[in-house]
């Protein structure tokens, strides 16, 4: 059983504050820790702006006042290192503040976004994660096109439907939802039409009931029932309507070309599907999550490539994208190969990011959740717990920004003597945003039988490659005339 | 009235020994007032501890103070940091000695005791006139984010930057460039800001949102003609247009930063060119070149065409059946073959001019095949149409095509091909194709017996 922490805040104290409100109430079972501070992304990587940065500096601070000093940080990209430093120098700031709480969590990983620009890009296809990409999710809430939630009642004119989309919280305390939500999307039907057999069959008890006695327990479960059977047409037609999608033809022709890209197929030359598609004016987030993770995939594209595809993109949705192209370049997403060499073959070979053996209904391992591609953060991740990074030492220099570690002392009595079959605890932060895929698999690794390590997630942001896109765009907009 | 150094009082420490707190307690206060002598009234019922001590500290008698707390076993921050916080405040007043030996006294006896804070003291040095000393005591302040204010206020911006930066508290920051921007001279100010690249990025942030005029100077100043040219363009959009500039903006004039629209794209043009930047320089050109011809088409047809991007441009032209115009902007911008298809059988559909669509069908090879003749077609709900370009597309896209139109079964069958068959049965719907299904299913076993 596990909740979700959703903290939110523009300034600092407000997130220091929230956090330690909602820490005490969630303890330990919680997995899920949101740290949203503003736009991380842009600040970050755009404008070198380091003030969220700041702000998760303090609310780690928070966090180890309430739950203990973490014994271990470790750290990929600058971002991060950043972080440690000004965490080790509030930390000296207040000497006298050395508490005597037991420590809770073991390690400490900060991970920038920019470590890992593959995974935003792709589609997710996990319950939650195509719920995220097609409506998006806030704040647990998604907003839903009606149609499909009207009640069925006999003999209904069309004229009662509604026309208010249909919101509804999503999170674990709903039993069904805990159940399917980080599953890949292709095994959420049999859960589903066995949870359909299961309710049929309570329900039929009636039938069965005889005595008081029996009817009386009957009715005590009813309201369970009602609610669980409620919750399976919720989400069967939630199934519908993104069924709907990812059986068409369109996406699957995106699917195929994102898995080229990912398993290293084409990545240097321009893509026939990719032109198609701005011949046809697909929507411009498309075209830019497509054209990004070739770049990504291939480290930059050769400079006649891009400006092949730049030149497309101008003339076909107008000039004023240029400065959001600029802005792409200078995240790292869409850029020239600089170096000549393309590194990604030996770090998608070496991490083992693409699993051609992907069991989606009953995964063994983190790559069920983009079907063949395991994110390359949560790889990292992975390694980190065992055999430890200096294993991927070589790999760990081709990725951006620097890799450390970081040990802060505990008062002799805290130190934690680990009993035997006892799980690590550690929390990873991911500076820059994280998608809901991410957290499944990091969710995956925790469940795992002899994995050792239980995973705590916190972001700064949760981000899908639309909205992540989006926040990267410039907009430009001409003064009327 | 008891002055100098603290009481030497017979009996006392025994008196403090082994006896409890509470019984303590009244025995010191009889103690404390029969050395503090009894000229103020002293209801030693209602004397608290930190009353008490406050007395002590204010007679300076910080020796017993600091005695009575460890005694007591008060924390630190309560008691002993309080006194010596005290005792230092009074230390700095002391002008007989040097600020070195001040400071390193201070230190000395200080050291890391938690719940002191440096600056406050520091403070006290300044107000007694004695700066140096209260940088010396400043550096002592673990946290760079106290060192601030004071050293603003003693006037030592730049170092008060630094440590502004050291402490990653970005509003911290904010305040002191701005008030950096207040007290020095432009030339300076830049000059300072170039040595901090944390507070140069903040600043610029700051001009994005609040004087985007003083960005140009700041890249001006890095020679950053990348970022110059990002300016411009987005000034560009910012621009009201006026008609004269239409005037200035004609080729041939030389270019320099006047106002308005085109004017701003010409600026923008330069510094990429400055840049190195070959391909957005070239786009920016063509976007002018687009603007201006734009403009000679909302005047021939009344219509808006202004800011459209290229490909809207031709399409709305095409809809409103200026062919010939809208071929002119395919040879003059050189859109690549495949696209102007595109765009043209999506516009024509748009318009429903089949005969058109005909002919161009029939001007050269299509670049795109024809399955998209039939894809538009259908969408716009002309099975006739479609019907005309499904034998023309390739033989790997035919079935797709026949499914499209609905005749697909029939080729299928035709061909003999089983897996043709078996895509259309995959296409089909149990409802509505049960016909077709039958048909299928007997072509099938028919095949598979041979």
């Amino acid at each position: 059983m596990y909740n979700e922490c959703c903290v939110w805040g523009q300034e600092g104290w407000r997130v220091s504050l929230a956090i330690s409100a909602l820490l005490s109430v969630a303890q330990r079972t919680c997995q899920g820790l949101q740290l949203l501070v503003g736009s991380c992304a842009e600040e970050c990587y755009l404008e070198s702006d380091q003030t969220s940065l700041y702000h998760a500096a303090k609310g780690l601070m928070t966090l180890q006042a309430l739950y203990g000093t973490i014994p271990q940080i470790f750290g990929k990209g600058e971002c991060a290192r950043h972080v440690a430093n000004m965490m080790i120098r509030m930390k000296r700031e207040f000497p006298g503040s050395q508490n005597s709480i037991f420590p809770v969590f073991d390690t400490l990983l900060l991970l920038d976004r920019n470590v890992d620009l593959l995974t935003p890009l792709a589609t997710q296809l996990t319950y939650e994660g195509l719920i995220d990409e097609i409506y998006g999710i806030q704040n647990t809430y998604v907003k839903l096109p009606p149609e499909k939630f009207a009640p069925k009642k006999q003999g209904e004119s069309g004229k009662d439907l509604p026309t208010e989309p249909k919101k509804l919280q999503l999170n674990s305390a709903e039993e069904l939802y805990a159940e399917i939500r980080d599953k890949n999307f292709n095994a959420v039907g049999s859960v589903l039409s066995k949870k359909a057999k299961i309710i049929s069959a309570a329900f039929e008890e009636r039938h069965h009931a005889k005595t008081v006695g029996e009817i009386k327990q009957f009715v005590s479960q009813l309201p369970h029932m009602q609610a669980a059977r409620s919750s399976l047409a919720n989400h069967t037609s939630i199934a519908e309507l993104i069924k709907d999608i990812t059986t068409s033809e369109d996406f699957f022709d995106n699917l195929t070309v994102e898995q080229e890209f990912m398993s290293g197929i084409d990545t240097d030359k321009v893509n026939n599907y990719i032109e198609d598609c701005i011949a046809q004016k697909h929507p411009l987030i498309k075209i830019l999550r497509l054209v990004c993770l070739q770049s990504v995939c291939n480290s930059g594209l050769k400079q006649k490539v891009l400006d092949h595809y730049k030149r497309e993109i101008l003339q076909t949705y107008g000039y004023e994208h240029i400065l959001t192209l600029n802005n792409l370049e200078k995240a790292g997403l869409l850029k020239p190969q600089t170096s000549g060499r393309n590194n990604y073959p030996t770090i998608r070979k070496t991490l083992r990011l693409w699993m051609d053996d992907v069991n989606e209904q009953n995964p063994n391992d983190i790559s069920y959740v983009y079907s063949g591609y395991a994110p390359l953060s949560v790889r990292l991740a992975q390694l980190l717990a065992r055999p430890g990074w200096r294993s991927i030492e070589e790999v760990l220099k081709m990725l951006p920004g620097p890799h450390f570690e970081e040990r802060q002392q505990l008062p002799t009595g805290l130190q934690k003597k680990r009993q035997h079959g006892e799980n690590r605890v550690t929390l990873v932060f991911f500076l820059g945003g994280v998608t809901y895929a991410e957290i499944a698999a990091l969710r995956f690794l925790s469940q795992m039988e002899d994995g050792g390590t239980e995973y705590v997630i916190a972001t700064t942001k949760l981000i899908n490659g639309t909205s992540w896109i989006k926040s990267l765009m410039e907009k430009l907009e001409p003064a009327p005339f | 009235m008891y002055a100098g150094a603290g009481p030497v009082v017979p009996g006392s420490d025994a008196a403090m020994k082994g006896a409890g707190t509470q019984q303590t307690l009244p025995a010191l206060r009889g103690i404390l007032q029969f050395q503090m002598s009894l000229d103020c009234p002293l209801r030693y019922k209602r004397l608290t501890i930190e009353v008490l001590l406050d007395r002590l500290v204010l007679r300076r008698l910080y020796p017993l103070a600091i005695r009575i707390c460890e005694y007591l076993r008060l924390s630190e921050i309560q008691g002993v940091s309080r006194i010596l916080a005290h005792w230092a405040c009074y230390k700095v007043q002391q002008k007989d000695k040097s600020d070195e030996e001040v400071a390193h006294a201070i230190n000395q006896k200080l050291g890391d005791t938690p719940g002191i804070s440096y600056s406050e003291i520091a403070a006290r040095a300044y107000d007694c006139g004695r700066t140096e000393l209260a940088i010396k005591l400043l550096e002592y302040e673990p946290r760079s984010g106290e060192q601030v204010p004071l050293l603003l206020k003693m006037k030592r911006s730049k170092l008060a930057l630094s440590k502004a930066i050291e402490s990653g508290d970005t509003d911290l920051v904010y305040t002191v460039v701005l008030h950096l921007k207040n007290e020095l001279n432009r030339g300076t100010f830049f000059m300072t800001l170039q040595n901090q690249p944390v507070a140069l990025s903040l600043y610029r942030q700051f001009c994005k949102h609040q004087e985007r005029e003083t960005l140009k100077d700041l890249y001006n100043q890095d020679d950053n003609h990348q970022e110059l040219g990002n300016f411009h363009v987005h000034s560009s959009y910012s621009e009201k247009p006026s008609s004269t500039i239409w005037v200035f903006a004609a080729r041939g004039f030389p270019p320099s930063p006047c106002s308005g629209r085109v004017g701003a794209l010409q600026n923008a043009v330069d510094e990429y060119y400055k840049a190195k930047n070959e391909f957005a320089a070239k786009a920016t050109e063509d976007q002018i070149k687009l603007l201006r011809l734009q403009r000679h088409l909302q005047e021939d047809f009344d219509k808006p065409y202004l800011d459209l991007s290229l490909h809207d441009t031709v399409s709305n032209l095409i809809l409103d059946g200026h062919h010939k115009r809208a071929e002119q902007l395919y040879r003059d911008f050189k859109i690549p073959d495949k696209r102007y298809w595109w765009l043209k059988i999506s516009a024509l559909a748009n318009r429903g001019d089949w005969e058109e669509m005909e002919k161009f069908s029939k001007s050269k090879k299509s670049p795109i095949g024809y399955l998209p003749f039939v894809e538009i077609s259908v969408k716009h709900h002309n099975r006739y149409e479609a019907k005309k370009y499904a034998p023309r597309v390739t033989p790997e896209q035919r079935v797709k095509a026949f499914v499209l139109v609905g005749c697909a079964a029939d080729a299928a069958i035709e061909h003999k091909n089983e897996t043709e068959m078996n895509f259309v049965l995959s296409k089909c719907t149990a409802s509505t194709d049960t016909a077709v299904v039958e048909k299928l299913n007997r072509a099938r076993a028919q095949l598979l017996k041979k």
